[in-house]
């Protein structure tokens, strides 16, 4: 059986919380390449999974799908997004069966047999009862997925749940555990398997009346965080898995620089009209985590040398052929080198920038100066006097770092390369210009 | 590992709720085992109580990521959990009072402020934390960064007046918000999905015109934060134009105006400097 794609969820749910608001249904599902009717669809089969999720969202069971997923900063930091990887459907019996079986190994050791006349016990007599061999099916996926784990002793094997993490704590431990999960999920990557992790303990915690308060409501809060990242974790395992494995993948890239007619075959996930998707397939060697724009990038090889990615651009992704190890490793090797003066991913000629960044007047704390130190990646300060300093950086080509420069306003001004100076003299004339007749 | 794993679904997950039963996989464990080599761990747990997670998680395999990963473009990583975290959130969830000594940001000092703590909010830009809390004397909001806090003395607070500075809180944190209305500027209309991403941590709404085929961001901006979203326009360049937000707009035109001057000068002197 073909694995279940969740490209669509996960294009659909991009699309809406980077366009909140803009677009109608119609819009909206010409844009991604669907049908109105599967917008419907999927729009009914997420509502579900994030009603089911969120008690705040089943409070008000008319508010539109666009509204439950709406960012508002001091409310909360649950990840709305992490639903995304609930949306698994599961057989009504098999998700009740499996939930049984949870819940009876929370509370004793059991074996296979036992589990099996509890379920014959328990479960509703419309819906089919397990037999034996089903039972050890579902134990053997719980213990893969090391929910569950065999205790040690002779057979027939008990099972009980593997919950180790939150048992042995005591209340105050398990605070200090929730908050280190809640912080390292928000500023560190990958954060998926966290957020899913502190989802899990929310709720358990929540149950334990002595230490509800430390979660509800919420302590913390992270500002200027891009929460629809995790979006693109997604993808991110399958890629790291064929990186471990040296194996090529093959998936359908829509290319945000790729000007061809629409192709209404497929989700377009840049929801950019006029982009179509190209089959690729290549041989990943390294992911990149953007932090100016929260994005993610796979760098990999392919006929043409080094290609370069965006994971959202990403969709029905798929595993193919191996590759000898060594050679792999060399290929890696090679672009690690390449990537030493990359400002994001940029493979270039490596160039020296000069820039002469300017102090902030009177008593005020030289806020440019710790900017530039905290952000400045590997560039130097070269020179300093009172009013200025000079900062250097060997960087590959000037594309990049543009931006970063441009953000400091009238305090960065650029001195070398001569080029460089021009274009951004030129980009200055024309932003004064947006605003002349104010 | 599939994330999208059918135990992960919300059927089995809305069904165990309430049932005490906690599901934790070995990817999660594998994820946190990762996390707790991070210097911050330290910082984060008694020794004890870090020492006791390293034995449960003994036998797993920790995520190989950091071989794989690179992370581009980030501020360096100065602090991710402060020591000041752990008493502070525990005052926040005892709904106590604090007494508080710091530093303002001119260096000058404050020495015994009453207050209450509200929240802990971290910047991920700046990689530092903030205590947000309630000042008594002047009934305000303040931003104090933990790295500031020389003192920190628990008071004991009535219940009712945690209470009602909760209630002002919203309110004072209402008021402080305000909205400006960006415009992607039609030649760039195909890098609108990178424009998205860059305001994607502001709270925002996008209007869209069809006749016009006119991209509108309407961004919320709470006091203090016109400083970062201005940084943003001009780190996003000719791609955005303010339209609505007169500081915004006023603070454009000077940046342009006075980057040209400078580029002006420098020109003038080099120009002097070669003819003298």
């Amino acid at each position: 059986m073909a694995k279940e794609s969740f490209d669509k969820e996960i294009q659909f749910l991009r699309m809406l919380v980077l366009t909140s608001g803009a677009f109608n249904r119609k819009q909206f599902a010409e844009r991604l390449g669907i049908s109105v009717h599967t917008f419907d669809k999927t729009t009914r089969k997420l509502k579900e999974a994030a009603t089911s999720l969120h008690a705040s969202a089943s409070e008000e069971p008319s508010k539109e799908f666009a509204d439950l997923l709406h960012y508002s900063y001091h409310d909360s930091t649950d990840p709305l997004l992490l639903f995304l990887f609930r949306t698994k459907s599961v057989k009504e019996s098999e998700s009740e069966r499996i939930s049984l079986l949870l819940s009876a190994m929370n509370e004793q050791a059991l074996t296979a047999m036992e589990l099996l006349d509890l379920c014959c016990d328990s479960l509703p007599s419309d819906l089919a009862l397990p037999d034996e061999k089903t039972i050890r099916s579902d134990l053997k996926y719980l213990e893969a997925v090391g929910v569950v784990k065999k205790e040690p002793g002779p057979r027939p094997y008990k099972y009980r749940i593997q919950d180790d993490l939150v048992r042995c704590l005591s209340d105050e431990e398990l605070i200090d555990l929730y908050d280190f999960i809640d912080i390292m999920a928000n500023t560190q990557v990958p954060s998926v398997q966290g957020y899913l992790l502190r989802d899990g303990l929310k709720k358990h915690l929540l149950e334990n009346p002595q230490i509800a308060g430390a979660v509800e409501p919420e302590a913390f809060l992270y500002k200027y965080h891009y929460y629809s990242r995790i979006l693109d974790e997604a993808h991110l395992f399958t890629l790291l898995q064929a990186i471990r494995d040296h194996r090529k993948v093959r998936f359908e890239y829509f290319s945000p620089k790729s000007d061809r007619s629409y192709n209404s075959q497929n989700t377009n996930p840049l929801f950019e009209r006029n982009t179509t998707s190209k089959r690729e397939i290549t041989l990943p060697l390294k992911l990149v985590y953007d932090h100016q724009y929260g994005r993610w990038y796979l760098l990999s090889h392919g006929r043409q040398g080094i290609r370069k990615y965006r994971m959202e651009g990403i969709t029905q992704l798929e595993e193919g052929e191996t590759v000898e190890g060594v050679w792999h490793e060399q290929k890696k090797t090679e672009l690690t080198d390449k990537l030493k003066y990359s400002w994001l991913i940029d493979t270039g000629k490596p160039i020296m920038v000069r820039a002469r960044f300017y102090n902030p007047g009177g008593s005020e704390p030289n806020f440019i100066k710790e900017r530039v130190l905290l952000q400045g990646q590997w560039g130097q300060i070269v020179d300093e006097d009172d009013t200025s300093f000079i900062y250097e950086i060997m960087v590959n080509g000037t594309i990049e770092i543009k931006p970063w420069l441009r953000s400091f306003g009238s305090s960065c001004e650029i001195l070398e390369p001569r080029r460089f100076r021009q274009e951004m003299i030129a980009e200055w004339k024309e932003i004064q210009s947006y605003y002349e007749s104010i | 590992m599939n994330l999208f794993e059918k135990l992960f679904s919300h059927q089995i997950i809305s069904r165990l709720e309430h049932s005490g039963t906690m599901m934790i996989t070995s990817h999660e464990r594998a994820w946190l085992k990762t996390m707790l080599e991070h210097p911050a761990a330290k910082n984060a747990f008694t020794p004890e109580t870090l020492m006791k997670l390293q034995e449960i998680l003994e036998p797993e395999q920790a995520m190989d990521i950091s071989l794989h990963l690179i992370q581009k473009a980030g501020s360096v990583e100065r602090q991710v959990v402060h020591p000041l975290l752990r008493p502070l959130r525990r005052l926040i969830m005892n709904k106590s009072g604090i007494r508080l000594s710091y530093t303002v940001k001119n260096g000058e000092a404050r020495t015994d402020h009453h207050g209450i703590p509200y929240k802990l909010e971290y910047s991920m830009v700046k990689r530092e934390w903030y205590l947000l809390w309630y000042r008594s004397r002047n009934r305000a909001l303040m931003s104090t960064r933990l790295a500031k806090i020389h003192e920190l003395t628990e008071e004991a607070v009535p219940p009712a007046a945690v209470e009602a500075m909760r209630k002002r809180m919203g309110t004072l944190l209402d008021s402080r918000k305000n909205q400006v209305l960006i415009e992607v500027v039609q030649l760039y209309n195909e890098e609108l999905s990178r424009i998205l991403y860059a305001f994607s941590s502001f709270e925002k709404q996008v209007e869209y015109d069809a006749e016009q085929d006119i991209y509108r961001i309407r961004v919320v901006v709470f006091g203090d934060e016109a400083e970062y979203l201005l940084s943003k326009i001009r780190f996003l360049g000719k791609r955005v134009r303010v339209i609505e937000g007169d500081y915004l707009k006023k603070r454009m035109l000077e940046a342009a105006t006075k980057a040209l001057a400078r580029y002006q000068a420098t020109e003038t002197e080099s120009h002097e400097e070669i003819s003298s």
